[in-house]
């Protein structure tokens, strides 16, 4: 269990993998899908994604997140981490309603940052529980705040990084960062995985 | 809370008798379902069993590869789930499992056989043997060739079940062997209500007392065949693996035998069966089957990759484009076929490829059954339901681990199946001549001996 795997974790064939100085020394992650399967993946052009959205990312996100596959938090940990690693900014990734947490039995969000070994803190609690896709445009854009500070949440003067899988029209993290500048917060900028 | 006013839904019972299901999937309402739990209408299982090793209670896998532990935000702790079984909806350490222990589901007796076909001699006699296995309540092998005519055979041994009030189950390694049986069972037996489980199927109502599934599917079910078919017939690129067989195990009642069909059976499953045993060495037209021959083909990869198609293969080809015989290219990768595409393209425009999961590939063999295209180049046994006239096959890179000596078994099976063109090409292309081929081909030259000694 949660060992280095000995099979792509998206198509199951075998990986050949010797460790090399490269991951004994760089304290690179041991790879955990095929080159094959991650050839489907494309790189964003965006500063502020990692990759584009296309068939093999929706198949992706269908895994992880609609079929609870968690084990495919660790799927993207070498890029989120090399992304990250030097942050100075106090990294938040997007909350779910806790009763959708609950029902999925894990945040998405969290788990890809604790795959890449990126430490983060929350603030923020989920107070809708609808989703933004099930909304239409100007619904999403004039709905009642998605986001509360949780209680007792200290918001400095500091820098903060909001973090989410995928963004599609920005109305998520566009009302985190409203709470989070409201309460004090010196700067916010967000960052996703993908690129919607 | 009064559960003296309930009454257990008929439509409930009918579902999960015989079902091994995920609480929280359960297609009835929370309400009923408590209300059997009360009843005591129901055993709960853990998802993951722990003890004395972590095993997946749906399907079996205990390799603990196959499993992830995380911090589960439902019930706070560390929790393990399965992978292998994870499209069906994932079972972890917090997911009960239900399965049914109340009153059972009314069994229909009268199974009306409409079948007014004809068995062959050599047919009727493995019918027999196989009825008899049925009645005795023993497990038997069925070894056919392929193109014998298997799923007749089974219909009287089905018949007799069903009308003991047995529940059958036929299990098939693909979908497609699946849907192609569903439609002749039906026909077969047109007043019984059948269902037909593979990945993507309509849901079914009722209490199927006969079933159709994929091997796959059988993780579903646990304890719920008195007797179990499994059909290997062309399972290339897939074998019969050890967790399908603890599928099957577990799908039926402990003592319920097992009727095995196969075209390539191995020693072992020979040995295990060898009291009970019935051999169909002849196709239905009693023409024996191809005999495969060798032909040395040496790097034929590098060639591929350099974009050139090897002579002996181009030449091959061209013969079967000048004698206008549709024919089979089998390839041992997808990669290779996707070199080799359209350099056979370049010989003729309108030869097609086809691989395991293309979604077109029923398409296509129709094309090639219809005579719209002259071959295709293919990864994987096509739809065992299609008969393609005259068709000639050829393996490139024969000496790969993928054709074991079962799989060229069931590739040469494709040919010579129809009545007017019994003959025809089987060659195999190789770059080295390997234990399987050599025994692939001696199995085939013993079946034919053994079938005109039939005679
Ligand atoms: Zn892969
Ligand atoms: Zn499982
Ligand atoms: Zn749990």
């Amino acid at each position: 269990m949660n060992k280095t795997d000995k099979f792509c974790l998206l198509c199951a064939q075998p990986l050949h993998f010797a460790p090399s100085w490269q991951t004994l020394l760089l304290r690179c992650f041991p790879p955990c899908i095929c080159e094959k399967c991650k050839g489907q993946f494309v790189r964003s052009t965006s500063a502020t994604a990692l990759y584009q959205y296309n068939d093999a990312m929706k198949a992706y996100l269908h895994q992880y997140k609609f079929l609870q596959d968690v084990a495919l938090a660790k799927v993207f940990r070498q890029e989120l981490h090399a992304q990250f690693k030097q942050e100075k900014a106090i990294i938040i990734p997007i909350p779910m309603h806790p009763m959708k947490q609950k029902e999925r039995t894990f945040s998405h969000t969290e788990e890809l940052l604790k795959a890449a070994n990126i430490s983060f803190t929350q603030l923020l609690e989920k107070v809708t529980v609808e989703t933004q896709s099930s909304k239409n445009r100007e619904q999403r854009i004039q709905s009642a705040p998605l986001f509360r500070l949780m209680p007792e949440a200290q918001v400095q003067h500091k820098d903060y990084l909001l973090f989410d899988d995928i963004k599609t029209t920005g109305t998520t993290l566009r009302h985190a960062k409203q709470v989070l500048l409201e309460a004090g917060a010196r700067n916010v900028r967000t960052f996703t995985l993908i690129n919607g | 809370m009064n559960y003296k006013g309930w009454l257990l839904p008929p439509a409930l019972r009918d579902f999960h008798e015989g079902r091994i299901w995920l609480k929280e999937h359960t297609p009835f309402a929370k309400y009923d379902i408590e209300q059997a739990i009360n009843r005591k209408y129901f055993y709960i299982i853990d998802g993951i069993q722990k003890i004395p090793r972590v095993r997946c209670n749906r399907c079996y896998n205990d390799n603990l590869h196959d499993f992830t532990e995380y911090d589960c935000s439902k019930c706070l702790q560390k929790c393990v789930y399965c992978r292998h079984c994870l499209k069906m909806g994932r079972v972890s350490t917090c997911t009960p499992l239900l399965i049914w222990k109340g009153p059972k589901a009314c069994r229909i007796k009268q199974h009306p056989l409409q079948w007014t076909g004809q068995l062959t001699a050599q047919q009727q006699r493995a019918a027999n043997e196989l009825l008899e296995s049925v009645i005795a309540g023993k497990s038997h092998l069925l070894n056919a060739v392929c193109g014998a005519g298997k799923t007749e055979l089974l219909f009287q041994s089905v018949h007799y079940a069903l009308e003991k009030g047995l529940r059958v189950c036929i299990a098939a390694p693909r979908a497609d062997v699946v849907l192609e049986l569903f439609p002749r069972f039906q026909k077969a037996f047109p007043q019984t209500l059948i269902h037909a489980y593979y990945s993507g199927a309509p849901k079914q109502h009722g209490y199927a007392q006969l079933i159709l599934a994929t091997t796959h599917q059988l993780y579903r079910f646990e304890q719920a065949f008195d007797v179990m078919m499994v059909d290997e017939a062309d399972a290339f690129p897939y074998s019969f693996d050890a967790t399908l067989e603890r599928a099957v195990q577990k799908a039926k009642t402990s003592d319920a035998p097992i009727y095995f069909i196969t075209a390539t059976p191995s020693q072992t499953l020979i040995n295990q069966y060898k009291d009970s045993y019935s051999f169909i060495p002849n196709r239905y037209h009693h023409k024996p089957l191809p005999v495969p021959y060798f032909c040395s083909l040496w790097g034929y990869e590098k060639s591929i990759k350099r974009g050139k198609l090897p002579r002996k293969l181009k030449a091959w080809t061209e013969e079967r484009l000048a004698k206008n015989e549709p024919f089979l290219i089998f390839f041992p990768t997808v990669e290779l076929l996707n070199l080799a595409i359209p350099l056979f393209q370049r010989i003729h425009a309108n030869i097609l490829a086809v691989h395991a999961t293309d979604p077109e590939r029923k398409h296509k063999v129709l094309q090639l059954r219809d005579e719209k295209i002259p071959g295709l180049l293919t990864t994987t046994i096509l739809e065992r339901g299609i008969t393609i006239k005259n068709v000639q096959v050829a393996v490139v890179g024969a000496e790969s681990t993928i054709f074991t000596a079962s799989a060229l078994i069931q590739i040469a099976g494709r040919v010579g199946r129809h009545a007017s063109y019994t003959n025809g090409e089987v060659v195999l292309f190789h770059h080295g001549v390997t234990l399987a081929m050599d025994e692939a081909r001696q199995n085939i030259l013993a079946n034919n001996k053994e079938g005109s000694n039939d005679e």
